[in-house]
């Protein structure tokens, strides 16, 4: 009964993660057969690539970024929310995260592309409002601000999975718990340093790997936004590897920049289980 | 001394009276500060609203305030357009969805209740896959479609899809068929039921939420994915949803009215599948199957 499972995933899984790997160490067109010459894209890749370093330092910032804003901030909401004491606020509230959720993720882009849009866009509007027309720009279309204006989109930056996630594991924590803490003096800052946020590492280290993972590959905000432009200033790996692959057909290339991408997401992914640990109740 | 006695009365139950006062203590910031972040949030859906229903005329004259009469020509123009490719993404996404909820609960049970040789290698072997990035496989997965001649043709969607897919489907699934009592299963064999009797007629019909979570994580993703289907599928009339959005708001960028109506529109079906399945929703995002 797994068979039908397996074949599957055998014909659109496994053998496109392998042909992958193989194919990376070929110099490999569309339609061509493509001549094996082993490292030589990830030797290219790394010393005679400008863009591709450029899309790593993006990637980089992203990421980082990605980390504070949706992790961070959906931490801080999560706990907002879970010390609401009113039962029909909190329901509110926790109803209200799912809003990014069902938008479609598109839709919030192509909106802040148009938020971006320097001539007719509502950030150039408010800022001319009050006064501060120096500060105008063409957000997207500046090589030094695009990749910033791709960075700061879906102000305020409310991941509402990540907020519902750490939100269950919140209401998880055994009220007992919570009642020794508070006879022991440990109630608001101390009771969320000490006793909640140990007691939800498990979520927020899941959240950290999913958020590195995602960070490390998606592309679709810049393919949307900017296409790796102006002059590559907003290139990611994801965005380049997509170039190289089906603009300029150097699939064998492009496949090397996808391993390297899946080396980035596994070394991440080891490093943070072996190193932020969970604690138990 | 005194708060804190407070809120243990509060926690214990204490009197209705100074339970009611101390419940609510301290909720004045917080909701002043959600409030705040859910209106930005919600800011720039106000603002497709409200431009949605201008003339290009209007816009040029008062771009970010409501203008009457209102235009709902905008969105009449929009359907036209929308309708296609949301018929493309009913189809796309909801033959994905069938294939991923039969795949994955037959592979599911067979990991949870038939034992076989190699049963945990093999499965081990499928959960390797969660690690394994659409990065890594996009390249080769686009040759492989253009070799099986699958271009310009919805499979080219569905089938891809319904492999990835079903992998956190039969991570769920499986933690759930294995909770269920091993007895029950037993009890069925010895009065005679073939495994695929005992799924067709006792594991699946106990497992119905459980599908229904995996079912809408499974349509959350495929709904959303922007990139695959403008490979595959050179004609954009084939598009679904999501792709399709992007290709409108290129082509008619100037008429502001017509592509936040189109946006907007673009956003009603998921609306609507969550408010028949909120709790379904909820539940998969929280549920102990995607916990480490």
């Amino acid at each position: 009964m797994v068979v039908p499972t397996l074949a599957f995933l055998l014909i659109f899984q496994y053998y496109p993660a392998v042909s992958g790997l193989y194919r990376s160490m070929f110099d490999w067109n569309a339609g061509l057969a493509g001549n094996f010459i082993g490292l030589s894209n990830f030797v290219e890749l790394f010393t005679d690539d400008d863009v591709f370093i450029r899309s790593l330092k993006n990637m980089a910032l992203l990421t980082i970024w990605y980390l504070i804003a949706f992790v961070g901030l959906s931490t801080g909401v999560a706990v907002l929310i879970h010390r609401i004491r009113r039962e029909r606020s909190k329901y509110f509230f926790r109803l209200f995260m799912i809003l990014p959720v069902i938008i479609p993720a598109v839709v919030l882009i192509l909106l802040w592309k148009f938020i971006y849009d320097s001539t007719i866009g509502p950030l150039n509007a408010i800022l001319i409002g009050v006064g501060l027309q120096d500060w105008t720009h063409a957000w997207l279309a500046e090589p030094r601000i695009a990749i910033y204006a791709v960075m700061f989109r879906n102000f305020p930056w409310i991941d509402g999975v990540s907020v519902l996630i750490l939100l269950a594991g919140l209401q998880a924590i055994p009220v007992e718990i919570i009642e020794s803490g508070l006879l022991d003096g440990a109630s608001g800052w101390r009771r969320l340093r000490y006793i909640e946020l140990p007691l939800i590492t498990g979520q927020i280290k899941l959240l950290i790997v999913l958020t590195i993972m995602w960070g490390v590959q998606e592309y679709s905000a810049v393919w949307a936004m900017t296409q790796g432009g102006p002059i590559d200033s907003t290139q990611v790996p994801g965005m380049w590897m997509y170039f190289n692959a089906f603009r300029i057909s150097r699939m064998g290339y492009a496949s090397a920049i996808g391993v390297v991408m899946f080396l980035i997401t596994l070394v991440a992914t080891i490093l943070n289980m072996r190193y932020i640990r969970s604690q138990e109740y | 001394m005194e708060r804190r006695s407070e809120s243990l009365t509060a926690m214990a139950g204490g009197p209705a009276q100074s339970q009611a006062r101390s419940l609510h203590r301290g909720d004045g910031w917080r909701t002043l500060a959600l409030g705040i972040l859910c209106a930005l949030m919600i800011a720039p859906l106000i603002m497709a609203v409200i431009i949605s229903l201008k003339s290009p005329s209007q816009f040029t004259r008062v771009p970010f305030m409501p203008t009457w009469p209102l235009r709902w020509e905008n969105y009449e123009f929009a359907v036209q357009i929308i309708s296609q490719f949301l018929l493309n993404s009913i189809i796309t996404s909801g033959a994905t969805v069938i294939g991923v909820l039969l795949l994955s609960s037959l592979a599911a049970y067979s990991f949870a209740q038939i034992p076989f040789p190699g049963r945990t290698l093999v499965f081990y072997a499928v959960l390797a896959l969660m690690m394994v990035p659409a990065s890594l496989t996009l390249v080769p997965s686009f040759v492989l479609i253009r070799d099986l001649r699958l271009i310009n043709t919805h499979w080219s969607l569905i089938l891809p899809w319904i492999a990835g897919g079903q992998i956190i489907g039969i991570l769920i699934l499986r933690a759930f068929f294995e909770s269920l009592p091993g007895e029950m299963f037993d009890a069925c064999r010895i009065d005679g039921a073939s495994d695929w009797q005992i799924y067709w007629h006792v594991a699946l019909p106990l497992t119905r939420s459980m599908l229904g979570v995996v079912a809408v994580l499974n349509i959350l993703g495929t709904w959303n994915n922007l990139i695959w289907p403008t490979l595959t599928l050179p004609e954009r009339k084939m598009w679904p949803l999501t792709p399709g959005l992007y290709s409108y708001m290129e082509q008619y960028y100037t008429s502001y009215g017509r592509v936040m109506a189109g946006l907007l529109l673009g956003s009603i079906p998921l609306v609507i599948l969550f408010i028949f399945t909120s709790r379904l929703f909820v539940e998969g995002l929280t549920s102990g199957a995607i916990k480490t």
